[in-house]
């Protein structure tokens, strides 16, 4: 299964929050592929903690393949090649987790037929070796984006399962934007469309993650004032309101990744340690990644809403 | 495959041999305007043939170190690109003026043959079997996006490209012949076109390649050759080109058509084409099978074949349009 | 095949090398052989080799590839050679793909290259500037080149990449698996000795490399042939090895893999049924290998024991199999609740 993680802007938690999905489901025992097609800022390897194994692909990652100048991306075994010592201690049943960096210094680029046939090549051959394939997509309405919907559209693709998962903060800007990037003129489904999907297929094929959500009911607020709690709780509800007129409601929300401090200092993979010895994560986040995880390939939360 | 014993024939490539003269040496192209010119310009044509037909001859008895050499004429009429009068009022009219300047026309060729003969989809089989000669610096990596439909004679000037964000675009550079000596003489060669309906149409260059490749016995489709000469029994000629083998023997007594070496004595305006031709042979990999054939025979027969296809090949380009 | 060797004048290689790409075909069902030979049918003008005995089996064409590039060497002399590159895709059972790419190398070759057509007579040939360094090139080729030298690797790889293209596949692969590269070299064998194998390494995740010394005059296609062999094998063992380590046996787990539906089988049965339809059957050593050149499977066979191994996984698979029949078995003869 190909999943798609998409965000209309940056800093929507989109690379990280997805990076924990792939590895979420390695620690399941799928085999799980992370590719990175944010090709503005290809920074993956950074939560992976593999910033020396990514030093060797300057010019071996998803830039020089798209563009034809070597046959296979490079790949980065992350179980094996990650500096952080928690992750090199691979554990037992887990599955590969496999991260395709982009070129260190690639910039966005115009893709072309080729480079689409290249991507469908690549997509079809991670959809033979892994049992998870998660995309990471430049922000907004990208070239990376059109070039996804135009390989899924694509008769040889035709057997190929997708999802796609719209991050978002839960602010009145994030909203609308998210809410544009798929439901506006030239957006995802619409650009789809264009490209031959099937309109209601697709539309079924989007959930959204509400990233960096503050839990009123959270600790971490527990120190403010009677008012301050209710002016919380009544955004919170303005925007669920707001989220619902826009189409992004409950019903199409895949799930709320609360509000992370550690994740706001330092993009990073979550680990059971980090909220049990440790203890500078919090659980509740881990719970929520882990429920995320498990619901991308659940078909109950999936189809028409 | 490794056992004598059992043989499966679908596991057991084999090549058929055709039979090979010396020298084919083509008397002309026949084209429409050479037609609507009048039956004056076909005669004024094979005047100006006749002394180079001989001297050719001449080359090849002297090859053939004293013996008889094999050497049969043939003569090609486009009815591909334009589709002109009959067999049955061409023909005739065609053999009459060779005759009058003492040339005997052995086979005939239709140039459609050279696109499709029978069943067999020649040309496209031919484009097939290109071989891109590679310019220096080629380690495997699949060139990206060959140009299709056209073929070098080296590398083209690159094409500008939009670059990544924030990346410089590449500054013009010149063509360059891969066997360039010092400067460049690069052609660039069409091979077909496609019209809006999917329907191909092949080159003249490209065509003639492929006739080229038919006069020295290389061309097979599946072992089997292709553009086998008919014998011509019926009294007269068809009225439609269709209805006329690709490849008649006109003379009943002839050497055979397929060859070691090929002649052809054609005005100077055919230069360009025969150029193309030659970019076009030097990058095809012709039938392994009949290509070790022609070795063999030729070795026995003590008369030597040049190694490479496009040096089997030769010209007389005489003065005229 | 055999042409490779007479074609032209070509001197005696001293060198042949190459490497094969191994894959499971992404198809739900095993082609036939009609489908097969439309998937090979890389030339409009050649048929497509089509065997049925001992197993069925389809092999295209040679295509060739021009190369003009230095080679790679272990001792890093630089030496540019000039040729093409021959390289066939074969299918077996309708269920694994591979293509193989390789070329020989005469021990010396003119100072300048020369026209193109005088490689194209000479197909599979690739002429080095001088003479060659046939022993650092060989070790060279096994370690992988440096960018911009030869690599045999792309060709084949490019050549899999075109035959995934096609429309025939429906890239609905029955199972999951990962494509191998075997790279290898022949040396001339020492003297009057017969063919052997100096070294079988299982190098990367996905790279074997073989170094077989053969007699003068062994055609560079009977090398590759003897190594598409080993490289089919070779991937069967990965595969099933790795589809095997993949299943936590035992109990039932409370995976997020397993579906809710209770008619499902169970997971180790699901993880393993593919391998009894699409793999097991395939395991025929030596099939297509050239007379000459089959005694070296005896040397895998002693150690590590290849045919050894592949039984013993086929005698787990079924173990496990049988043992997930059982309860089913217990279950028809119980009364319903």
């Amino acid at each position: 299964m190909l999943v798609f993680a998409a965000s209309d802007k940056g800093g929507t938690g989109r690379s990280v929050t997805s990076a924990n999905l792939a590895y979420q489901r390695a620690l399941t025992g799928d085999h799980v592929a992370y590719v990175d097609f944010d090709f503005g800022s290809p920074t993956a390897a950074a939560v992976f903690d593999v910033p020396g194994a990514v030093r060797g692909t300057e010019e071996r990652g998803l830039h020089s393949y798209l563009e034809g100048e070597i046959a296979e991306p490079a790949r980065i075994d992350v179980w094996r090649q990650t500096e952080h010592p928690l992750l090199r201690a691979r554990p037992n049943q887990s599955g590969r987790l496999v991260l395709f960096p982009g070129d260190a210094g690639g910039g966005e680029f115009a893709t072309d037929d080729d480079a689409l046939e290249r991507c469908i090549d690549l997509l079809l051959r991670l959809n033979g070796e892994f049992d998870l394939i998660v995309v990471d997509l430049s922000a907004g309405r990208s070239y990376a984006v059109d070039m996804v919907l135009a390989a899924t559209a694509h008769p040889r693709m035709r057997n190929v399962p997708f999802r796609w998962l719209v991050f978002h903060r839960w602010t009145r800007q994030h909203v609308i934007a998210a809410s544009g990037l798929v439901h506006k003129e030239h957006g995802i489904i619409g650009g789809g469309v264009e490209r031959g999907h099937d309109e209601e297929s697709l539309r079924a094929a989007i959930r959204f993650v509400r990233a960096a959500v503050p839990d009123p009911e959270s600790p971490l607020w527990s120190q403010g004032s009677p008012a301050q709690a209710a002016w919380m709780q009544s955004c919170d509800e303005a925007l669920r309101r707001l989220a619902a007129e826009h189409r992004i409601g409950d019903s199409v929300v895949l799930g709320v990744v609360p509000l992370e401090p550690i994740l706001q200092w330092r993009e990073q993979l979550i680990t059971e340690e980090d909220v049990l010895s440790t203890q500078i994560a919090n659980k509740e986040t881990l719970e929520a990644l882990e429920e995320i995880a498990r619901r991308l390939t659940d078909d109950s939360y999936w189809g028409q809403p | 495959m490794t056992e004598a014993v059992f043989r499966e024939t679908a596991a057991d490539p084999r090549t058929q041999a055709v039979p090979l003269a010396h020298l084919s040496l083509e008397l002309g192209h026949l084209y429409m305007e050479d037609f609507e010119a009048g039956p004056e310009r076909l005669r004024q044509h094979f005047a100006q043939v006749r002394p180079w037909v001989d001297a050719a001859r001449a080359a090849a008895a002297a090859r053939a170190g004293g013996k008889r050499p094999r050497i049969s004429t043939c003569f090609l009429i486009d009815d591909y690109f334009t589709r002109f009068s009959s067999p049955a009022e061409l023909v005739p009219l065609l053999l009459a003026e060779a005759d009058r300047a003492g040339l005997v026309v052995d086979y005939l060729a239709r140039e459609s043959g050279c696109a499709v003969t029978g069943k067999v989809p020649v040309a496209e089989a031919v484009a097939g079997r290109i071989v891109e000669s590679p310019p220096p610096g080629s380690y495997g990596l699949r060139p990206p996006a060959a140009q299709t439909g056209w073929l070098a004679n080296g590398v083209r000037s690159p094409v500008a490209r939009a670059p990544q964000a924030m990346k410089k675009a590449a500054a013009w550079q010149p063509p360059k012949e891969t066997a360039a000596r010092r400067h460049s003489v690069f052609l660039d060669v069409e091979l077909w076109s496609d019209d809006a309906g999917g329907h191909r149409t092949w080159s003249c260059p490209f065509l003639a390649a492929v006739w080229q490749l038919a006069r020295l016995g290389l061309l097979r489709n599946e072992g089997e050759p292709v553009f086998v000469p008919q014998p011509h029994t019926a009294p007269g000629f068809p009225d439609d080109w269709d209805e006329l083998p690709a490849l008649v023997r006109l003379n009943p007594r002839a050497d055979p058509f397929a060859a070691y070496r090929t002649c052809s004595v054609l005005p100077s305006r055919f230069l360009p084409v025969e150029h193309a031709v030659r970019v076009i042979l030097d990058q095809t990999e012709v039938d392994r099978g009949a290509l070790r054939q022609v070795a063999e025979r030729s070795a026995r027969e003590q008369v030597a074949v040049p190694d490479s296809v496009a040096d089997r090949v030769s010209y007389v380009f005489y003065a005229g349009s | 095949m055999r042409a490779l060797e007479d074609a032209g004048s070509a001197p005696h290689a001293v060198l042949a090398c190459g490497e094969v790409r191994t894959c499971l075909l992404p198809a739900r069902q095993a082609l036939d052989v009609r489908a097969a030979a439309q998937l090979l049918g890389l030339r409009a003008d050649e048929r497509v080799l089509l065997s049925e005995r001992p197993n069925l089996y389809a092999r295209s064409p040679d295509t060739l590839t021009g190369v003009d590039c230095p080679l790679p060497s272990a001792n890093g002399a630089h030496v540019r050679a000039v040729g093409t590159v021959a390289a066939r895709a074969a299918l077996t059972e309708g269920r694994v793909l591979q293509t193989s790419a390789y070329f020989r190398l005469p021990a010396a070759g003119p100072d300048r290259r020369r026209p193109w057509g005088h490689y194209l007579v000479r197909p599979g040939t690739v002429e080095p500037f001088g003479k060659l360094p046939h022993e650092a090139v060989a070790q060279g080729v096994l370690d992988g080149g440096r960018h911009g030298e030869l690599d045999v690797g792309l060709i084949a790889g490019g050549l899999l990449t075109r035959l995934l293209r096609h429309p025939l596949l429906d890239q609905r692969p029955p199972l999951r698996s990962r494509p191998t590269r075997l790279r290898w070299v022949a040396l001339p064998a020492e003297g009057g000795e017969g063919p052997s194998i100096e070294r079988f390494t299982l190098a990367e995740d996905e790279l074997r490399t073989v170094r077989l010394r053969v007699p003068e005059g062994t055609p560079a296609a009977d090398a590759a042939g003897l190594c598409d062999d080993l490289a089919l094998h070779d991937w069967l063992l990965t595969t099933v090895v790795r589809l095997l380590d993949g299943i936590r046996l035992g109990s039932e787990p409370p995976s997020a893999r397993v579906g809710p539906g209770t008619q499902d089988p169970p997971a180790v049965v699901r993880a393993l049924r593919p391998a009894v339809d699409h793999l097991l059957h395939l395991w025929m050593p030596r099939a297509r290998v050239a007379k000459e050149l089959a005694p070296l499977w005896e040397a895998l066979e002693e150690r590590p024991g290849f045919t050894r191994q592949w039984q013993a996984l086929v005698q787990r698979i079924r173990d496990q199999l049988t043992l997930h029949a059982i309860p089913t078995l217990y279950r028809e003869v119980e009364p319903a609740p």
